[in-house]
């Protein structure tokens, strides 16, 4: 096994140990009463609310996770009787996007305000599919617009023909890219590893809050491994500068393949 | 009984693929079987995804014909999805207008389906990116309203790098003394890309790279609850 | 002959300059050239995404390793047995349309049960060591000294990333506190990221604006020879 697995299967052995060993932990995340306004609001206003998943299809971990927020998002707009709209651009998303709302729907209690055609596929390709939704966005005129997955450079046409007509425009990507567009023109922006958070967390279940501890100990970890070898490498340097050169060899095969 | 035997299927193909980093490059034996499995997976992914295709078909001339049967508001640009739909599959899978035939490239530039795609998917596409430069400015301009101190900060940093690439850039600012020419625009956005814009991002992509390798453990260790539902 | 292809050449740029401004007319308001262009754009693309998904991956990949002959319809040499193998994304994939039927709609879920395996697989292993591991070296090298001999500079920006990285780890360590009780150390985290996302955003400007340039510049040279 090389030195990189090693630190791999180090960092894999700590996260899923930290899932498994979860606890109760009371959690939060700024926007969790946002969704829930947002969707009232909606109700208030009675006009519908879109939620896009992402642009990418269910190979993406991302475009599951948005899935995840999905429910949530269904399960809120079943309880305050809010029409939820979900284009879609990959047929197996549209699939798996109408058995999450629909799960959401009997849990609410209110499967009868659920119906599959509410979830619509449009093409495949992403323009395609931006160029209807803000369509459909501006025709519709929804309260809320919540978009959440993968995007790439289609995230700035859907979040700027959102602002323009939703009264609440809410985002989650960890695309690293497309983060500061939605930053730029959304009401609430779910940065990288808060969108996956967000998502274990609006579900409330103990599994999920197991997945953050999962979260919270990987990033520990990082924290640690960083402050550990620089500490160690300028103690080297200072104590020992005849050994520098060997502790920089270790360090490089430990963390195999990053650059300057 | 269906829904774990589903999680077990999702568990081990999962595991598999986990495996095979571990797993040392061999022909043969276990893991000779698993590297190949591994390297099987991605093709396996894009035939049932084609196949999905007609989930999507099915969805899509559906919501449309209905919205013309129904005469519903609109319902003249349905005609046109599906029109169009049907002409693009018909001469598509024809392959009409190339040079071979069938035998031919189903993107060949002169085929009728290539002639459609330089003729409206092709400025399509770059008319509506074009698009981002106006809503670039319309999203800069809102967030400069909001004035609070995380967008003032996104949007000077921003100024600071489109300043710092113009061709004037090294220009302005140059009657600073000395010691003070890293102010430059053209300097300061150089330093901003390689110093804060790299502890951001990396910040970032590790936290990204924790939550996606969380999401994947809760579906591999079968921590999720709303995996298999039924549909309505 | 020439002729004909002039005129349709004509008639393609024409469809071209028509489409670009149904599509920069969505900037005033929604209107019929705009719904007409998104509408066709919505047929053709679904269209063609689903014909090249079947020449493209269906046909090499599934449909010529369980029939060789099949190899010959697109010019290709047939290969020297059947792939079996090939069955099992057929398979999984027939079960995926089976969701279209209520009654059997389940065993769909293999199907996803398949398709969400592969892709936490992969994501696992992927992120864990292209992103977690790779980026946690590319910090640790930015910010321990090569050698003995470094300037102050070097030194002043290997603290400032040290310090700018570890805040903004910090920073997602914290969201789930709820953002008033943030500290001053997630606090300069959050600013961190704003200023990378700055910087992300000026990037990408100019590059939108030379698309848009190129569009103006069709319009102008291509379609009114003004240019």
């Amino acid at each position: 096994m090389s030195s990189d697995s090693l630190l791999l299967l180090i960092t894999l052995v700590v996260i899923a140990a930290a899932m498994l060993r979860h606890r109760d932990r009371k959690s939060e995340v700024d926007c969790i009463p946002e969704i829930e306004v947002a969707v009232r609001k909606a109700a208030e206003l009675n006009r519908p609310a879109y939620f896009i998943p992402g642009s990418r299809d269910i190979d993406n971990i991302q475009t599951i996770s948005a899935l995840s927020m999905l429910k949530v998002v269904a399960r809120y707009c079943a309880e305050y009787d809010v029409e939820l709209i979900i284009p879609v651009s990959k047929s197996m998303v549209m699939e798996r996007a109408r058995e999450v709302c629909n799960a959401a729907y009997e849990e609410a209690g209110f499967s009868d305000r659920w119906s599959s055609s509410q979830v619509s596929y449009t093409t495949d390709d992403p323009l395609g599919f931006v160029a209807h939704v803000d369509g459909m966005i501006a025709r519709a005129k929804p309260a809320v617009c919540f978009m959440f997955g993968f995007f790439a450079g289609e995230s700035l046409l859907l979040a700027e023909s959102s602002y323009n007509v939703a009264e609440v425009t809410i985002a989650g990507t960890a695309v690293p890219s497309q983060i500061p567009f939605f930053v730029a023109s959304c009401d609430t922006t779910l940065i990288g590893e808060e969108f996956f958070a967000a998502s274990a967390m609006l579900s409330g279940n103990q599994e999920d809050i197991a997945m953050l501890q999962g979260l919270d100990a990987g990033k520990q970890l990082a924290i640690g491994i960083i402050l550990a070898v620089v500490v160690l490498s300028y103690l080297t340097l200072i104590f020992k500068p005849e050994m520098y050169e060997s502790f920089l060899t270790i360090v490089d095969n430990l963390l195999h393949g990053g650059g300057r | 009984m269906k829904r774990n035997l589903a999680q077990v299927v999702l568990s081990t193909v999962a595991l598999l693929i986990v495996l095979s980093a571990f797993l040392p490059d061999t022909d043969g034996g276990f893991s000779g079987i698993v590297k190949s499995a591994d390297s099987y997976f991605p093709i396996w992914f894009s035939i049932i995804a084609v196949f999905a295709f007609v989930l999507g078909a099915s969805s899509l001339i559906g919501s449309h014909v209905r919205k013309i049967k129904d005469r519903e508001t609109d319902w003249q640009y349905s005609v046109v999805t599906v029109l169009s739909f049907a002409i693009v599959l018909i001469v598509g899978l024809a392959k009409l207008g190339g040079a071979s035939g069938l035998e031919g490239d189903v993107s060949d530039p002169a085929s009728v389906l290539g002639r459609i795609f330089s003729s409206v998917l092709s400025p399509l596409h770059a008319t509506l990116f074009s698009l981002l430069a106006f809503y670039m400015a319309s999203a800069a301009f809102r967030s400069f309203r909001i004035r609070s101190l995380e967008t003032t900060v996104l949007l000077v940093s921003a100024s600071i790098i489109i300043i710092g690439r113009l061709p004037f850039a090294s220009k302005l600012f140059s009657f600073l003394p000395d010691a003070l020419q890293w102010l430059r625009p053209d300097k300061l956005s150089l330093w901003m890309l390689l110093v804060p814009n790299t502890a951001g991002q990396r910040a970032v992509l590790i936290t990204v790279s924790l939550g996606v390798i969380a999401v994947a453990l809760k579906y591999i260790l079968g921590m999720s609850r709303d995996m298999f539902g039924g549909q309505k | 002959m020439i002729c004909v292809i002039t005129s349709s050449s004509h008639f393609e740029t024409w469809l071209a300059a028509f489409l670009t401004l149904a599509v920069f007319s969505f900037l005033y308001r929604d209107n019929p050239f705009y719904k007409f262009a998104e509408h066709l754009f919505v047929g053709v693309s679904a269209a063609y995404w689903m014909v090249l998904g079947f020449w493209s991956t269906l046909w090499p990949n599934a449909v010529v390793p369980l029939f060789p002959d099949a190899a010959l319809v697109v010019g290709a040499t047939p290969p020297a047995q059947r792939d079996l193998i090939i069955l099992v994304p057929v398979i999984l994939g027939l079960m995926m349309l089976l969701k279209m039927v209520p009654r059997y709609a389940s065993w769909g879920n293999y199907t996803t049960a398949f398709i969400i395996g592969t892709t936490a697989g992969y994501s696992l292993v992927r992120y864990l060591r292209s992103d977690f591991i790779y980026q946690l070296g590319s910090i640790i090298k930015s910010v321990i000294p090569e050698s003995a001999n470094i300037g102050l500079p070097e030194v002043f920006n290997s603290i400032f990333i040290l310090l700018a990285t570890i805040s903004a780890l910090y920073y997602f360590l914290r969201i789930r506190t709820n953002k008033r009780s943030a500290n001053f150390i997630s606090r300069c985290g959050l600013l961190v990221l704003m200023t990378a996302f700055g910087v992300s955003f000026g990037s990408a400007v100019m590059g939108r604006v030379t698309l848009l340039v190129d569009r103006l510049y069709f319009l102008f040279s291509d379609w009114m020879g003004i240019l």
